[in-house]
């Protein structure tokens, strides 16, 4: 079921432009991490040059996001749901551009690794983007069709993450040991793998805000509910 | 572009009101009242005005009626001194206290009330034929206060309570209607504050004011709230966010929902509420 349409129809049309805004942003953001990845499986730098070419747009749009969440506020004071869905916008688009930027460092690091011999450890790196994008777009679902219980679940999700990436580290440290010769290599993969971790981070920040957009609840930082 | 938002069908307040599913409004009463409504019906006539209403209005805070027209907002703020018997034909049900003291009760003077209670409108009213200083002290005079360094003394503490005396000290002589419409706004507080109500109820008191005077008085308000309990009723939404503790919201005569003004401005419970706030309401 569609919401009442205000009775202020510029009012919609602004909301619906941001709300536009921030799903092209996210969808290029999604673009850029596949193509950062793809660079790195692949060893294309072409693709990786892309994925770098594409923070540039993802710039643009947050800015322009920000600059229509400020108008908003501005001439239609916005309130309750409506508020709560400019704020978590605006929000949005600050840890999207930031997960593009860590789709650039990834491009970046695997134009580096593309210089030189193939490593086998790039294996290592695929579990890590699978379930970082997984997360990314059940964060991304979750604020788009607000839907609290999809933005809850992304949360712990995590967790993995964070494993995964602990687990590739402690195999490519091993493998620095191992094999002095491609320290650079190894040490490239664990900075993409340290980004993968941040975008999980990013992820989890955006589901969070689909869940105050859509239930005004606050699920950041469990313990400090807790303890208050 | 339509934005998406999933709605479970749910039957408004109204219709739960009417099978009696309806969660009690008073649920969120503050803990301290000044005025405790309970079961407040009014009719007008036939027209039933106020229909069933209980509420808590705390105590040294401000809460601000909101609805669209014709809701009731105005009669039940009038109700809260007994202003709306003016009207012919008014017949009302259900009990009011003030500080515990019933103000329908048959033994209960309505000049006491109406003191006990000041009211300021929409329009500034200050008396036409009468002095700024005049003004302030009529109510004062009406009582029977003669002593004049008694009626000194409540002139400028009521002008500096309400913000005017800086103003005005030079001028008390000359007429009310002199000031500007901000100032008579003031001067209409002042001469409220000046028979030491408990109680201050406010008729959409900036409506007719520009945003300077109505900063102003919405400063005046706040600064008021220490020392009175204050009831408030405002067409303008964004102002009963900013001054109000509390926020009431009233629809065909009925509490749609009462609550701390945060969470009724960013997350209300009825959908009707909802509606109402975010201009999407008819």
């Amino acid at each position: 079921m569609i919401a009442a349409r205000h009775i202020l129809g510029t009012f919609d049309e602004s909301l619906a432009a941001l709300r536009n805004n921030v799903l092209m942003m996210a969808g290029l953001t999604e673009r850029s991490l596949e193509r950062a990845m793809k660079g790195l499986v692949d060893r294309n730098d072409d693709l990786c040059a892309n994925a770098i070419a594409d923070d540039e747009e993802i710039d643009q749009l947050e800015k322009q996001i920000d600059k229509d969440g400020v108008d908003i506020l501005l001439r239609f004071q916005p309130v309750a749901s409506d508020l709560r869905r400019v704020v978590s916008a605006m929000k949005l688009s600050s840890n999207l551009e930031r997960m593009a930027d860590q789709a650039t460092t990834i491009a970046r690091r695997a134009r580096k690794l593309n210089r030189h011999p193939p490593l086998p450890e790039v294996e290592l790196i695929r579990p890590m983007y699978d379930h970082a994008v997984s997360m990314f777009k059940d964060s991304v679902d979750a604020f788009a069709r607000e839907d609290v219980e999809l933005g809850r679940a992304v949360v712990p999700r995590d967790q993995k993450l964070d494993d995964l990436n602990r687990a590739a580290s402690h195999k490519l440290v091993d493998r620095m040991a191992q094999d002095p010769d491609q320290l650079r290599g190894y040490l490239n993969l664990i900075f993409i793998g340290r980004c993968l971790e941040r975008v999980g981070d990013h992820a989890t920040n955006i589901a969070e805000d689909a869940v105050y957009a859509a239930a005004a609840e606050d699920i950041r930082h469990p313990s400090l509910a807790a303890a208050t | 572009m339509d934005h998406l938002v999933m709605e479970t069908p749910e039957r408004t307040v109204m219709e739960r009101m009417e099978q009696g599913t309806a969660p009690p409004p008073e649920a969120e009463t503050p803990a301290a009242c000044t005025f405790e409504v309970k079961n407040l019906s009014i009719w007008y006539g036939e027209k039933r005005a106020i229909d069933n209403v209980t509420l808590g209005v705390a105590s040294n805070a401000v809460t601000a009626i909101i609805g669209p027209s014709g809701c009731g907002k105005s009669t039940f703020l009038r109700a809260l001194n007994r202003m709306h018997e003016l009207t012919p034909r008014t017949r009302m049900e259900g009990t009011v206290l003030l500080n515990g003291d019933d103000l329908y009760s048959s033994t209960t003077d309505p000049a006491i009330v109406r003191r006990r209670v000041g009211m300021i409108f929409q329009k500034s009213n200050p008396f036409p034929t009468m002095t700024i200083g005049e003004n302030v002290v009529i109510g004062l005079r009406l009582n029977g206060v003669r002593n004049q360094k008694f009626l000194n003394e409540r002139l400028e503490k009521s002008l500096r309570m309400a913000a005017l005396w800086d103003e005005v000290k030079d001028d008390l002589h000359k007429p009310g209607t002199s000031l500007s419409g901000g100032q008579q706004q003031r001067l209409c507080i002042a001469r409220a504050l000046a028979v030491e109500p408990e109680v201050i109820l406010m008729d959409e008191p900036c409506s007719a004011l520009d945003p300077i005077a109505t900063a102003k008085i919405e400063e005046l308000i706040h600064e008021l709230k220490a020392k009175y309990t204050i009831v408030t009723v405002t067409h303008n939404m964004q102002q009963a966010g900013r001054i109000s503790d509390y926020t009431a919201f009233m629809y065909l005569g009925r509490l749609i929902e009462f609550g701390p003004t945060t969470k009724i401005f960013t997350n209300p419970t009825e959908k009707q509420t909802e509606d109402y706030i975010t201009g999407r309401f008819g």
